[in-house]
C-alpha cells in the first residue's frame, strides 16, 4: 500500500501541497517553541548579577516559558486541523480513484492503510522541512521574546539532538491524526462510484458529520453556560477552549449553513444572471463551500475570541485598579522629586509608593508543604496613612496603621502564597533584620502588584532618594487637575498622568508578552488559514474546468465566469466570517457586562475588520487566478472531452 | 418472466457463475421512485459471453452492477460463482471481487500515477499476493502489450489502454468478466481489436463475459444477447447479426 501512497503523492502533489506546508510549519512552530523552553527551563543567570536582577531573569523566563505553553497547543490544533480539512476536501476530489481500488479488490482497511501511508510520507516530508526551518524560526522566536522583554539580551537557544526524534514525532502525527477521520470517510468510498454513470451519493452530511458536529456544539454550548457564571480566570478558559470545539462544531454543520445563508445572500445575488449562477452553483457544491468556509470559521474563531478575551481580561484589570485607587493624577519620578510634590498648590494629598532594592526571606506553606522563599521584587516604601487613603482595598487581616518601624505588609500578589505569620527576614545592603507581619493586602486582578509593603522610615534616606516612585495625588476640591498636572511638570519632578491613563499604561505593560506571542499565532494561523483556503479553490478549480467550460459554451463571457467564480468564493468566505464571528461572540459570551463583578467585553474590531478584508481578499484573488487558468483552454476543447 | 437458457458453446458446465432470480432495484421513495429493475431472471453460462443491450434508461448498467455485487437489489436473489451475495457483507463482496470477477469500463479507470505493468498487478498485491513479473507480463503479452510495461496510461491510446485494463481484470482469472461499454470510447479499429480479444479469450480459455453495451456491431461479437426495456427483459437472440441487433434495438425503441 505505501508504493501506492507514494506514487499518488508523487503524481498528485498539488492535492498535497497545502498540507505538506502546513505540516512543515507546525512542525518548524514546535521544534522552535521546544528548543527555547528547553533553554528557558535552565535560566543563565550572568555571575555576579545582583539577586534582585536574577529573580527578574527567573520571572522572565517562567513567563515566556508560559506563553509558549499556551500557544504551542493552539498552533498544534491549527495544524491538525488544516491537514484533516484538506485531506477531507482531498478523498472527495479522489472518489472515483478510491472507487476504482474498491473495485479491483482493495479492502476498507486496505484504504485506511493507504490514506494513512499517504499521511505518514507527507508527515516524514513534512518534518525534514521542520527541522530546517526551525532553525530559523528558533532564532526569530528568541528575538521576539528578548524584544518584548521577557528574555535577556544574551539569550540563545541551544540545539538538541532529541529534536530529530521530536519533530518527526510531531509531523508524522499531525498529519496522521488529521488524516484519520478522512481516512474512514475513503473507506466508505463505494465501489460503484468508480463508474462516471453511477448515481452519485451526494449526501455531505453524513452520519459521522452530525455525531462530530452536534457533540461539538453540544460541548460548545455547555461551556457558554459555564462561562456564564464563571469568575475572570474561569471565562478565560472558557474563551480558550470555545473557539476550539466551537470552530470544529460549525465546521462540521457548515453545509447546513451554507443554503441558508446562500438564500439569504440570494436576494442580493438575484439581481443579476451572474448572482444567480453564483448562487446557485453555492447551494450545488455544498461540500466545496464547506471546505473553503472552514478555515475561515477557525481563524476568525479562535483569533477574534482569544484576542477578544486577553483584551477583556487586561481591560477588567485595568477597571479594577481603576477603581481601588483612590487619586487623581499619578506621578513617575525619583524618590527625592516625589518629596517636593505635597508642596505643589492643589495637592492635598500625596502618596509616594517607591520600589526599593531589598530583600525579604519569607515562610511559605501551602498544602502541608513549607519552604523559604526570598524575594528581590515588588518590594514598595509606602506611607501607611496615605496608602490607606488612595488605596479603596479591605485588608484580609491586620491593619496598616501598625506599619511603621520593623514592620512589613504582605502584597497583593503573595496574597494566596501562604505566607506564614510572625516574621519575616529583611536584607537592606549589608543589614539584616527581622521584620513583624502586620497586614494582609487582598489579592487584585493585575499581573504586576507588590509583593511586600514595607514602611519608609524603614529605609534609609538615600535609597529612597534614588528609588523608582510612582505617587498617587488627590487634589483638594475644586482644582482643575489640568492646571495641577502642568505645576508638577513645570516643577520638573516627572511624568504626570491621570489615574485612567496610568491604569491603562501599567495593564498594557504587563500584558505585553501575551499579546507578542498572540501576534506570532496570529501570523501563523493566518497563514495556515490563507494555505487552506487557496488550496481548497485550486483543487476544486480543476474539477470545474469543465463545468466553466459549459457555462461558456452556453455563452458568458471569459471575464463572466472569473467573476462568478469570485463572487461565489466571496458568498463563502462570507458565510466562514458569519459563522467564525458566532463562534468569537461564544467564547466572548462570559465577558458580556453582567450583574455582578467587573467583566468587561472588548471586542477587537479592528482585528474583526481586518480579518474579513484580508480573507475576502484572499479568496477573491485566489478563485480569479485559478478561474483564469481554468479558462484559459478553449472551451469546446473541454466540453468535448469525456475525459 | 425467465430468460431461456442462453445456451453458450460450454453449455455442459453445471455451475452458472451468475444466476438472478426475481431481481427488482428500486431507487429514492415516494413519488420520485425509480424501478430500474422488475423482477428480472436471468442465467448467464459458463464458458459463454452474453451482451446486454437495451435504450437509455432500460437498467442495462443497474442489471450489471446487480450481478457484479457492486449494488444491493431491492428484491430477490443474486448467485455469483454458486454463492449466494443477496446479503452479503462487505468483506465477502471485497474476496469475490479479489477472485470471481473482473471489471473492464468505458473509460478504462487506469490509474494514472502507476504504469501498465503496476496496473496489471495491482488487483494480485491489493489480494495480498506477491506476483511475480513473468505473470504480468504474460497478462500484457495476452493483449498484445508486452513491450509497453513500463509506459504510463497517459503514454498509451485509448485502445492500448483498454487492452491494459483487460489484462488487469484477467490477471486474476476471475470466473466471470463484467465489462461496461468496453468500446464506448474507442475508435471502430481499436475497438475490433478488443472485441476479438473477448472473443479468443472465451473460446480458448472459456471466460464468462457479461457485456453491456449500445454498439449493435459489439453486441453481435457475443454469444447472445439480452434486451432490456423498462428494467425488465424484452427479447433476446441467440448469434445475432449487427443488423438483426440494431432491428431489434429499434423496435424496443420505437
Amino acid at each position: 500500500m505505501l508504493r501506492i501512497s507514494a506514487s499518488t503523492v508523487r503524481d498528485r502533489w498539488p492535492l498535497f501541497a497545502g498540507a505538506l506546508l502546513t505540516v512543515t510549519l507546525g512542525v518548524a512552530l514546535v521544534q522552535s517553541s521546544v528548543l527555547v523552553l528547553v533553554s528557558t527551563g535552565e535560566p543563565t543567570i550572568p555571575p555576579g548579577a545582583s539577586g534582585r536582577v536574577a529573580e527578574q531573569i527567573r520571572e522572565g523566563y517562567v513567563g515566556a516559558a508560559t506563553l509558549l505553553g499556551m500557544a504551542t497547543p493552539l498552533a498544534m490544533f491549527l495544524a491538525v486541523f488544516i491537514v484533516g480539512s484538506t485531506f477531507a476536501f482531498s478523498v472527495e476530489q479522489r472518489r472515483e480513484e478510491l472507487a476504482l481500488l474498491r473495485m479491483l479488490g482493495g479492502s476498507r482497511p486496505q484504504l485506511i492503510r493507504l490514506l494513512l501511508g499517504e499521511a505518514f510520507l507527507l508527515g516524514l516530508a513534512g518534518s525534514a522541512l521542520g527541522i530546517l526551518l526551525g532553525m530559523p524560526a528558533t532564532w526569530i522566536q528568541a528575538r521576539l521574546l528578548i524584544g518584548i522583554g521577557l528574555l535577556p539580551g544574551d539569550f540563545s537557544a541551544r540545539w538538541s539532538n532529541g529534536m530529530l526524534l521530536l519533530s518527526p514525532a510531531v509531523g508524522i502525527g499531525v498529519a496522521v491524526l488529521g488524516v484519520l477521520s478522512a481516512s474512514y470517510r475513503a473507506a466508505r468510498v463505494r465501489p460503484l462510484d468508480a463508474l462516471r454513470s453511477a448515481p452519485r451519493a451526494t449526501r455531505v452530511m453524513t452520519l459521522g458529520r452530525w455525531l462530530w458536529g452536534v457533540s461539538s456544539l453540544v460541548l460548545t454550548v455547555m461551556l457558554v453556560v459555564a462561562g456564564h457564571g464563571a469568575d475572570l480566570l474561569g471565562a478565560l478558559l472558557v474563551a480558550m477552549a470555545i473557539p476550539v470545539f466551537g470552530s470544529i462544531a460549525l465546521s462540521a454543520l457548515s453545509p447546513l449553513a451554507v443554503p441558508l445563508v446562500g438564500r439569504l445572500l440570494g436576494t442580493v445575488l438575484r439581481t443579476s444572471a451572474l448572482g444567480e449562477l453564483a448562487q446557485a452553483n453555492l447551494r450545488d457544491a455544498v461540500r466545496r463551500s464547506a471546505s473553503t468556509a472552514a478555515p475561515v470559521i477557525v481563524l476568525v474563531g479562535l483569533l477574534v475570541g482569544l484576542t477578544g478575551a486577553l483584551n477583556s481580561l487586561a481591560r477588567a484589570a485595568s477597571a479594577d485598579l481603576e477603581r481601588s485607587t483612590a487619586a487623581d493624577l499619578v506621578v513617575t519620578s525619583t524618590g527625592a522629586a516625589a518629596a517636593r510634590i505635597p508642596q505643589i498648590p492643589g495637592v492635598a494629598l500625596a502618596s509616594p509608593q517607591s520600589q526599593v532594592e531589598m530583600s525579604v526571606t519569607a515562610q511559605h506553606r501551602v498544602d502541608h508543604r513549607s519552604y523559604r522563599q526570598t524575594h528581590h521584587w515588588g518590594i514598595t516604601a509606602v506611607d501607611a496613612a496615605a496608602y490607606r487613603r488612595t488605596h479603596r482595598l479591605t485588608l484580609r487581616s491586620g491593619s496598616l496603621d501598625a506599619l511603621h518601624g520593623r514592620t512589613v505588609a504582605i502584597g497583593p500578589r503573595l496574597a494566596a502564597e501562604g505566607v506564614r505569620d510572625g516574621t519575616v527576614t529583611a536584607r537592606i545592603g549589608p543589614h539584616k533584620l527581622k521584620l513583624r507581619i502586620v497586614a494582609r493586602l487582598p489579592e487584585v486582578l493585575e499581573n504586576g502588584s507588590d509583593n511586600f509593603l514595607v514602611p519608609r522610615d524603614l529605609m534609609p534616606t538615600a535609597m529612597l532618594a534614588d528609588a523608582p516612585t510612582e505617587t498617587l495625588v488627590q487634589l483638594t476640591p475644586g482644582t482643575s487637575p489640568q492646571a495641577v498636572a502642568d505645576r508638577i511638570r513645570a516643577a520638573g519632578i516627572g511624568e504626570v498622568r491621570t489615574l485612567g491613563q496610568w491604569a491603562d499604561a501599567r495593564v498594557e505593560t504587563q500584558q505585553r508578552g501575551t499579546m507578542g506571542i498572540m501576534a506570532v499565532l496570529m501570523g501563523m494561523s493566518g497563514l495556515y488559514a490563507a494555505i487552506a483556503v487557496i488550496n481548497a479553490v485550486v483543487i476544486a478549480a480543476a474539477e470545474r474546468r469543465t463545468e466553466f467550460a459549459v457555462a461558456r459554451a452556453t455563452g458568458l463571457s471569459r471575464s463572466q465566469v472569473v467573476r462568478m467564480a469570485v463572487v461565489e468564493s466571496a458568498a463563502v468566505t462570507l458565510i466562514g466570517l458569519l459563522l467564525g464571528t458566532l463562534v468569537a461572540a461564544a467564547a466572548l459570551a462570559s465577558f458580556y457586562p453582567g450583574p455582578g463583578g467587573v467583566h468587561v467585553l472588548s471586542v477587537p474590531w479592528t482585528l474583526l475588520g481586518l480579518l474579513i478584508m484580508a480573507s475576502l481578499a484572499v479568496t477573491a484573488v485566489a478563485s480569479a487566478l485559478t478561474a483564469l487558468t481554468a479558462t484559459r483552454p478553449s472551451p469546446t476543447a473541454l466540453v468535448a472531452a469525456r475525459e | 418472466m425467465r430468460a431461456p437458457a442462453t445456451a453458450g458453446p460450454h453449455a455442459g458446465v453445471p455451475v452458472a457463475p451468475v444466476q438472478l432470480s426475481q431481481v427488482s432495484r428500486r431507487y429514492g421513495a415516494g413519488e420520485t421512485q425509480v424501478q430500474a429493475l422488475a423482477e428480472v431472471s436471468v442465467t448467464f453460462p459458463a464458458g459463454s459471453w452474453t451482451a446486454v443491450m437495451g435504450p437509455s434508461g432500460s437498467g442495462k448498467s443497474t442489471l450489471l452492477h446487480c450481478a457484479a455485487g457492486l449494488d444491493r437489489v431491492s428484491a430477490g436473489r443474486v448467485l455469483l460463482a454458486g454463492q449466494d451475495i443477496t446479503h452479503a457483507t462487505d468483506a465477502e463482496l471485497t474476496r469475490l471481487r479479489r477472485r470471481t470477477v473482473g471489471f473492464v469500463f468505458q473509460n478504462f479507470n487506469l490509474i494514472g500515477s502507476l504504469s501498465a505493468e503496476q496496473n496489471v498487478a495491482l488487483p494480485l498485491r491489493l489480494a495480498g499476493a506477491r506476483p511475480s513479473r513473468r505473470d504480468v507480463q504474460t497478462a500484457l503479452a495476452d493483449v498484445g502489450l508486452a513491450d509497453r510495461g513500463r509506459h504510463r496510461p497517459r503514454e498509451l491510446s485509448g485502445g492500448q489502454q483498454q487492452r491494459v485494463a483487460i489484462a488487469r481484470a484477467m490477471v486474476t482469472r476471475p470466473s466471470v468478466l463484467f465489462a461496461d461499454e468496453p468500446t464506448g470510447a474507442l475508435d471502430t479499429g481499436s475497438a475490433r481489436t478488443v472485441l476479438r480479444l473477448l472473443r479468443r479469450m472465451v473460446d480458448a480459455a472459456g471466460q464468462t463475459v457479461v457485456m453491456v453495451t449500445h454498439d449493435p456491431v459489439a453486441a453481435a461479437s457475443a454469444d447472445a444477447v439480452v434486451f432490456l426495456s423498462d428494467g425488465r427483459i424484452a427479447d433476446h437472440l441467440l448469434r445475432p447479426s449487427a443488423a438483426q441487433v440494431a432491428e431489434r434495438l429499434t423496435r424496443l425503441e420505437g
